[in-house]
Formats: C-alpha cells, sequence, structure tokens
C-alpha cells in the first residue's frame, strides 16, 4: 500500500467517525448549526481525500451527501431524519470501502454499483421533504451551448455546469486546469455570475466564473474528474452514454495524421514553410480532436523547430510519434500488492513530549553512571561507591517505570472510539425486532490499550444485539409487567484497579434459567447430574457454552449460529473474562472484564526441579503448604481437600517431565489456579516472587509448542519461561 | 513576470500565467485604458487570469500557444485569433 493511500485511510476513518459524531448530534439537536457545519466540512474533506487517491466512487458519493448537507445548511428548515439516515448510511457505505481497501489495498470493486445506489437514496431521501431541488431547476443554461449539429452524433455528450466557490482562487484552485482536464471536450463558455462586474470595482482574489462546458464522453467520467471541484456542479447527460469515442472520429483524425505524414514526405522542395505550417496546423488539430493534448503541443513545438531550420523531419518525427502512441490509452494500473501495513496509531503530542524529556533524564543517568565507574576504577571507598550505584539504582529504576508508563500511554486509547459507533446500530437493530430502546453510554473517556479498544467492537456489539433481541421484552409484555415501553441498555466503561470493566445492563426479563438448563440438556452441554448440581447463577453462565443459542426463532440478529460463546472467546482472546448476572423481572447485566494493557503481565514465578517458571498471576487464587497425608490418590492422579472443596492436584514436575524426587517428603507446596470455572491445585519445588513482565510470545521454531504463554528475560539473564495455565487445564 | 507592458500598447501574455497574474494583469488593464491584450505567447492561465480577460471584454491578439486557450477559451470570450 502506498504512503497516500496510507494517509487517506488514517484521515478518512477519522473523518467518517468526527461525521458519524456530528450527524447523531444533529439528530439530537436539529437546530445545532456548529454540528451541521462540522458534517459539511468532514464530508467535503473526504470527498477531497477520495479525489486525490482517484477514488471515484467514493467521491461522487459523498458528492451528493455533501450536496444535501448543503442544501439543508442554506435552508432554516427542521432536518427530517430520512436525510440525516441516509447520509450515516452514506458514511457506513464509505467505512466499509475503506476497510475492504485496507484488506485489498486497493478500491474495491463493487463501489461503483453501490454508489450509485447511495446517490439515488441520497437524492430520492431529499425529495421527499419540502427542502426544493438541490440544484436550480433551470434547464437554461444548456441554452449557451449551441450543440453543433453533428458533432458526435451517437456518441456519449454531457453537458456541465460548473460555478467555482468565491474563494476557489483563495484555496489555490485552477477551476479551469479542471475544465481543461476534462476528457473529450467539445466546447466551453464561460461568463461572470455578476455581468455587472467591471475592472475598477472586481476583485481578482474572488472566483466569479460560470462555466458551462460540452464533453463527448460518459456522464460518469465527467462527474470523476470534477469529484475534486469546489462549489456548484451540474451534470447532465444529453445522448446515450458511450464509454468510447466513435470510431468514425477516431479514424478520420488517424487517416488525416497519416496523411500529413505524405505530404512531408514530399521531397519536391518548393514551398516547404508553408507546408511546413498547414501540416503542423491540421496535425495539432486532429490531435486535439483525439483528445491529444499533449501529442499536441509536442506536434506544435516540433512545427515551430521546423519552421526554424527550415527542414521536414522534426515534425514527421513527431507525428509519427504521436501516431505511435495513439493506441488508447490504457487505464492505470492501480492493483497493488496487498499488504498489510502495520495499523497506524495517533499519539498525543504531549505524550511523546513525555517521553523525549524522559529520554535526557536519562543521558543525565547515563553520563552518572559513567561516573561511578571512574570512580569504581580509582579505588574509592566501596562503601560511597555502593552508596552512589544504589542512589543510581533508585534513579533508574524510577526513570525505567516512567518511561514504560509513558510508553504504554501511547497505545492508550479512549473508549469512545468504539462506543460512538453503537448508539446507530442499536438503533437500527432495535427497529428491526419492533422494539424501542433508549442506549445509555457511560464512561467513554475510558483509556483501554489500542489492540483492546479495536478488538472490542464485535464482542460488543454481540451482546447489545443479544439484550436487545433476548434481554428486552416487546413492548406489550413490558406494559403488562409496569415497566416503560421503551428498553434502556446501558453501556458503561470503568476502570477498575489494573483493569477496564465494561459492563453491558439491560432492564428486561432476565435470563429464563430453566430454559436455559432445558437447551443445554437438550443439546448436550452439560451432563444432566452437572446441571442439577449447578446454581442458577452458574446455568446462567451457560449461555456462553458453544453452541447454545436460545432464540426460539432464529432472527437475522442473533441466533445466527455463533453465540455469547463467540463472545467470550474474543475476550479470552485479550486476556480478560467475561461474567453475567441476571435477575428475572428486572434484566441481565454482562461484564467484560479486560486487562488495561496487553503488554505488561504480572506473573508469578514457581521453581521445579531446579528451573524457573512463570505462572499468570491472573489465574493465581492461591498458595498453599500441604501436609502429604492430606493427598488422596484418585485414579492415576491426585486431589487435595481445599476448603471444604476437592481440587485435583497436578505435579508440574511431571507435567513437563522433568522428573526429580520431591524436595520436602512432607510438605507439597501448591499454587491453587483457577481457569474458567476449574480449580486445580499445581504442585511446585519453590515459590517464586511476582513480578510484572513483558511477555515476548514465542516465535520462529518455537512458535508452535502448545503451553507456553511466551517468555521473558530474569534479572540474572535467565529466560522465564510462562506457562499458559488454560492450556494446562485443558 | 509573465504579464508585461510592450510599448505601453500591448500587454502581453507569456508563458504559464498563474493566479498571481490576475492582479498584475488587472493593473496593467486599468492603468492603461488603450492597451490592447496580445496572448500569443501565453501557454496556460489560471482561471483567475482568464476571469480578469473576460471581465476586461478588450480586444485579444492571438491566437494564443496553448491549445486549450486556443481551441476553448478564446472563442468562450468572443474574440478569436
Amino acid at each position: 500500500m502506498n504512503e497516500f493511500v496510507e494517509q487517506f485511510l488514517l484521515e478518512s476513518r477519522d473523518l467518517v467517525a468526527q461525521a458519524t459524531d456530528d450527524l447523531l448530534a444533529l439528530e439530537e439537536k436539529p437546530d445545532d448549526r456548529d454540528r451541521l457545519d462540522g458534517a459539511f466540512r468532514a464530508f467535503h474533506t473526504l470527498k477531497g481525500a477520495a479525489g486525490i487517491v482517484d477514488f471515484a466512487a467514493m467521491a461522487r458519493t459523498l458528492h451528493a451527501a455533501e450536496d444535501i448537507l448543503a442544501t439543508i445548511r442554506s435552508s432554516e428548515g427542521v432536518i427530517e431524519p430520512g436525510v440525516l439516515n441516509e447520509c450515516l448510511t452514506c458514511l457506513d457505505l464509505t467505512a466499509r470501502w475503506l476497510d475492504a481497501m485496507e484488506t485489498n489495498g486497493e478500491t474495491p470493486a463493487t463501489a461503483d454499483a453501490e454508489a450509485d445506489d447511495m446517490i439515488a437514496r441520497l437524492t430520492a431521501s431529499l425529495d421527499t421533504d419540502e427542502q426544493g431541488p438541490i440544484a436550480p431547476p433551470a434547464s437554461d443554461w444548456l441554452d449557451r451551448l449551441r450543440v453543433e449539429p453533428n458533432a458526435q452524433s451517437g456518441g456519449p455528450c454531457t453537458a456541465l455546469r460548473y460555478i467555482p466557490d468565491q474563494d476557489a482562487f483563495f484555496r489555490g484552485h485552477d477551476p479551469m486546469a479542471l475544465i481543461a482536464a476534462l476528457p473529450n471536450l467539445l466546447r466551453v463558455d464561460l461568463v461572470l455570475t455578476d455581468p455587472a462586474t467591471s475592472l475598477d470595482t472586481m476583485n481578482t482574489f474572488a472566483c466569479a466564473l460560470d462555466i458551462v462546458a460540452l464533453t463527448g464522453a460518459a456522464a460518469d467520467d465527467v462527474r470523476a474528474a470534477l469529484a475534486g471541484a469546489d462549489g456548484a456542479v451540474d451534470i447532465r447527460e444529453l445522448a446515450a452514454p458511450r464509454a468510447i469515442q466513435p470510431d468514425s472520429v477516431r479514424s478520420k483524425a488517424i487517416s488525416l495524421l497519416e496523411a500529413q505524414l505524405l505530404v512531408l514526405r514530399d521531397a519536391s522542395a518548393d514551398g516547404l514553410t508553408g507546408r511546413l505550417a498547414s501540416v503542423g496546423r491540421t496535425a495539432i488539430n486532429a490531435l486535439i480532436c483525439l483528445d491529444r493534448q499533449e501529442a499536441a503541443a509536442a506536434v506544435e513545438r516540433a512545427a515551430a523547430t521546423a519552421q526554424a531550420v527550415p527542414s521536414a523531419a522534426p515534425l514527421l518525427e513527431a507525428i509519427e510519434r504521436a501516431l505511435a502512441d495513439g493506441r488508447p490509452e490504457q487505464p492505470n494500473d492501480t492493483a497493488r500488492s496487498p499488504s498489510h501495513a502495520p495499523r497506524a496509531l495517533r499519539v498525543d503530542m504531549n505524550r511523546i513530549d513525555a517521553l523525549v524529556k524522559l529520554t535526557g533524564e536519562l543521558i543525565v543517568l547515563k553520563n552518572a553512571v559513567g561516573h561511578a565507574a571512574k570512580l569504581s576504577q580509582e579505588s574509592t571507598d566501596p562503601a560511597v561507591l555502593a552508596g552512589t550505584l544504589r542512589e543510581q539504582h533508585a534513579l533508574f529504576d524510577r526513570l525505567a517505570k516512567e518511561m514504560q508508563a509513558a510508553v504504554l500511554r501511547i497505545r492508550v486509547l479512549p473508549l469512545r472510539s468504539v462506543f460512538r459507533r453503537f448508539p446507530k446500530l442499536v438503533r437500527e437493530i432495535a427497529g428491526s425486532v419492533g422494539k424501542t430502546i433508549r442506549l445509555v453510554t457511560e464512561g467513554e473517556d475510558t483509556e483501554a490499550d489500542a489492540a483492546i479498544v479495536d478488538a472490542l467492537f464485535e464482542p460488543l456489539l454481540h451482546v447489545l444485539r443479544n439484550a436487545i433481541d433476548h434481554g428486552i421484552e416487546n413492548p406489550t409484555r413490558r406494559a403488562a409487567a409496569g415497566k416503560p415501553s421503551f428498553g434502556t441498555v446501558i453501556l458503561r466503561a470503568r476502570r477498575d484497579a489494573d483493569n477496564v470493566v465494561i459492563d453491558i445492563e439491560d432492564d428486561g426479563g432476565g435470563i429464563d434459567i430453566a430454559r436455559v438448563r432445558a437447551v443445554a440438556a437438550e443439546r448436550t452441554i452439560a451432563s444432566p447430574e452437572t446441571l442439577t448440581g449447578m446454581t442458577d447463577g452458574e446455568a446462567a453462565n451457560l449461555i456462553f457454552a458453544a453452541g447454545f443459542s436460545t432464540a426460539a426463532a432464529v432472527t437475522d440478529l442473533s441466533g445466527r449460529g455463533v453465540g455469547m460463546d463467540s463472545v467470550k472467546a474474543a475476550v479470552e482472546r485479550l486476556g480478560g473474562r467475561v461474567t453475567l448476572e441476571t435477575r428475572p423481572g428486572i434484566g441481565t447485566a454482562v461484564a467484560l472484564i479486560l486487562p488495561f494493557s496487553l503488554m505488561m503481565t504480572p506473573v508469578m514465578t514457581v521453581e521445579v526441579a531446579g528451573q524457573a517458571f512463570g505462572l499468570p498471576l491472573d489465574n493465581v487464587l492461591e498458595t498453599t503448604i500441604v501436609d502429604r497425608s492430606r493427598v488422596i490418590p484418585i485414579g492415576s492422579g491426585q486431589a487435595v481437600v481445599l476448603r471444604d472443596r476437592t481440587v485435583p492436584l497436578i505435579d508440574l514436575a511431571d507435567m513437563l517431565d522433568v522428573r526429580h524426587s520431591p524436595l520436602d517428603q512432607t510438605h507439597a507446596k501448591v499454587v491453587v489456579l483457577s481457569v474458567g470455572t476449574q480449580i486445580a491445585g499445581l504442585e511446585v519445588d519453590r515459590l517464586g516472587e511476582r513480578m510484572d513482565v513483558l511477555l515476548k510470545p514465542m516465535d520462529g521454531l518455537l512458535a508452535g509448542v502448545n503451553g507456553i504463554a511466551g517468555t521473558t528475560l530474569l534479572g540474572d539473564g535467565r529466560v522465564l519461561i510462562v506457562l499458559d495455565t488454560e492450556e494446562m487445564l485443558r | 513576470m509573465t504579464v508585461v507592458l510592450h510599448d505601453a500598447s500591448s500587454i502581453r501574455l507569456i508563458g504559464a500565467c498563474p493566479a498571481d497574474d490576475a492582479e498584475a494583469l488587472l493593473q496593467l488593464l486599468v492603468g492603461h485604458p488603450a492597451a490592447e491584450i496580445d496572448w500569443r505567447g501565453c501557454e496556460s492561465a489560471h482561471a483567475a487570469v482568464i476571469q480578469v480577460l473576460l471581465v476586461a471584454n478588450r480586444p485579444v491578439r492571438g491566437p494564443p500557444a496553448g491549445p486549450f486557450l486556443n481551441r476553448f477559451i478564446g472563442p468562450a470570450m468572443g474574440s478569436s485569433g
């Protein structure tokens, strides 16, 4: 993917988000002009960006939307929700295109058809209200083009009127260059928007041009060429579109060029200058007719040279070259190798500044350590040296911590970036199942690691869908239960110690536990004995089991075969967990508990057979020492009763196949692990310390090794292997 | 400078005339009400320059060097080369 496209994707995503924000706010407060202006600007900039990367479909779609916003801006009337909805849909479509572009590195093939649809919908949305048409209804400007009777008969013919914004010059635009670049230009007419302008009163910095042009190109091509235009553009198709230039005109022009070559090759020397002039003129005209301006310019230069010499050779050569290049130009091959560039991150400048400051302090410290090293060579008193070193170590420790925190802050994003996509989606989902939902979002400013924020959208959407589809009762049942007719779903983010917690609470009917048990039995998700032994809370959690779906009727929302188990899986992939609480008649609360940062993992070290291993602290419930007499052999395994609960006991040495005789024959040191609903004891030789590590995942040859979460380096240089406890207990 | 006054009787547009030339051209036109415009050396002109020519509505000596100006803008201004 080239740099432009990367930048384009980055900026466009921001703009889509900004425009969505503004439109949603506008929906709440239709008279908020600032929001309307904001949305308009975002659409406008997006359109311009699309023009830069030659994404014509996107440019014209956004242009249509921008037109609508411009009309709304200029009118004082109330904004119809239908119009805003279409604009939002337009942004969704744009976001989908951007996604496709990011994956494939090129503009999606279906974009043109989708753009046509979208433009039709946008235009229709405005027609239904009383805002009036987008452009003046008059076809009067067409009269300014006197179409030559036999020109381009049968070919496409598109007329356009372009009134650039007043400040187009100021912004560095050249409307005339846009017109000059139009394909197959046939005629141009220029008037001033204010005919009374005179040299004494005019302002050369304000554009007052009203340009009408006729081209032999299809309307779509013209639209694409004018996609980046500032101001009002009206495009009319005058004849049936045909993408290629009529062959007759083409072949005539080419045979004319060939005829000029014959004239030039004529050996007779008399009247050479006259011949050169006429041949030059004819060739230029023929080339202009073929819409080959550069070739025409080249021939023109050659003609001048030929006149000056005088000799036919330069002109001859130029025309031959023009003929040789005369094949229709291939459209630029935009196919780029689909590459997945690393996701870019926008970082607050202050956070970078903090890093720069810390780097400065590190350098000061480096000099101090150098000084200490010199002191040690100069046989300084060891006590003094030790003091200095200790002091420097303390300083280094503080700096390293600050540095780490600062680096982690760079990867941190507010959850707003994912939350803001939900209000609209929730409304759509609720609408499709005939319910009215009020979505309350709280704590959007809560921050989390960018990787987590990015990965949260899917699981959250799924939980919300479930809440709306299964949680909230239909209006009649709600009325019967004495609840307000609209359901309320709360989406809340909060920091809880080292975790980020996202609560999704609904005020629906709660989970039908009896039904969950019945379905679980029916689908053999759990054995009947296990089911009867389960508390209601545990049974409710069965909805997270793979292959579970209680929807009586499969709606197009949830129950598509992917149940809440996908949510659980997604959250666990991020190193988090899901909890669920439900109360019949009152509602259900789902909490996604995620680590604040993916990078730091708190681990506990243990030792077995002389080697240190790490265990993720998240899974460690407690550590304890058990008398060996209390270890009960069960089958081929062992178990121990801890706090009135029988816990399987696994010997880590056995598991890792590093057999040795236990160090302590009378007592066993046990780490009690909890993974999901399972609890197990892990026997180790020695309990180590707790530390925060930057976990390095296994790569290269070791990438496929199971049971290892990653590695890190210990202070003494040894490699600490951190075990994947979930894999171990499976 | 791509807009120059020649012999106090003709204002010449030379080469590619950027937007900045519009103001210079306007000043020359205002200062020399009788001067004619000569754009035979003009390859291309920014819309701002063309706009001044349009407002001036003065005889233009052509044809201009640039094909786009020659083929489209000349006729559009109602004066030919």
